[in-house]
């Protein structure tokens, strides 16, 4: 089920905070972040942050598109290797 | 015959089951465009009058349907995908995008079972 309308959308205080100081300032710093579940609001095009992954921060430049989406979509947490060679036992089979 | 947005509507069928053939409307949808007009639901398309296919068919008017809805799905999942989203890349392996299980299932999105591995991956994984 979606959030409810009333709120709005869902941004980290904190950062919310941070953005709106770089709107003023207007400077243009990579913001470290750890909100993943933030959602990405127009005010944010064109800056970059550094969203992390749970290992370390990927950098993320916000375009038009991702708007609505969350930060967290777009650095993304696992890393896939390719599945391990086989064992003897499925080599057998055939 | 009746022809509506490209798609032929099977003639022995009632009015709101043959509406449904059409892709992008689905039972609800149909009962809502049929109580725009002055239908009775369940009458056959075959009895379907000249002019009950063309309230019918300015009732379709301001939905989506067929090969626009068709569009929009494809540009909106091509949007996912050059965005770099986690959901992009799902669709771009083939595999359920919404964190359903892939250990067993998810058979209706990657499609017949073929199996990996043995012996070939061994040697596809040293290339990289």
């Amino acid at each position: 089920m979606g959030r409810s309308v009333k709120k709005g959308p869902y941004i980290d205080e904190k950062l919310l905070r941070k953005i709106q100081k770089m709107e003023v300032t207007g400077e243009k710093k990579i913001i470290k972040t750890w909100a993943r579940n933030s959602v990405i609001i127009p005010e944010m095009i064109g800056l970059t942050f550094a969203v992390h992954n749970g290992r370390k921060h990927i950098p993320v430049y916000i375009t038009e598109n991702m708007i609505g989406h969350k930060l967290g979509e777009f650095s993304h947490t696992r890393l896939f290797r390719g599945h391990s060679s086989p064992t003897d036992k499925a080599t057998t089979l055939t | 015959m009746v022809r509506l947005v490209g798609v032929d509507l099977p003639a022995n069928k009632n009015v709101q089951v043959a509406l449904t053939y059409i892709f992008g409307i689905g039972s609800s949808l149909s009962q809502e465009i049929i109580a725009k007009t002055s239908i009775d639901p369940h009458q056959k398309v075959k009895d379907l009058t000249e002019a009950d296919i063309v309230a019918i068919r300015e009732a379709l008017k301001g939905y989506l349907v067929e090969g626009d809805l068709r569009r929009e799905t494809t540009i909106s999942v091509k949007r996912l995908m050059e965005t770099g989203t986690y959901r992009g890349s799902r669709h771009r392996k083939g595999l359920p995008a919404r964190g359903q299980r892939t250990r067993t299932n998810a058979r209706t999105k990657r499609g017949k079972r073929r199996t990996v591995g043995l012996g070939k991956g061994k040697v596809e994984e040293k290339k990289e």
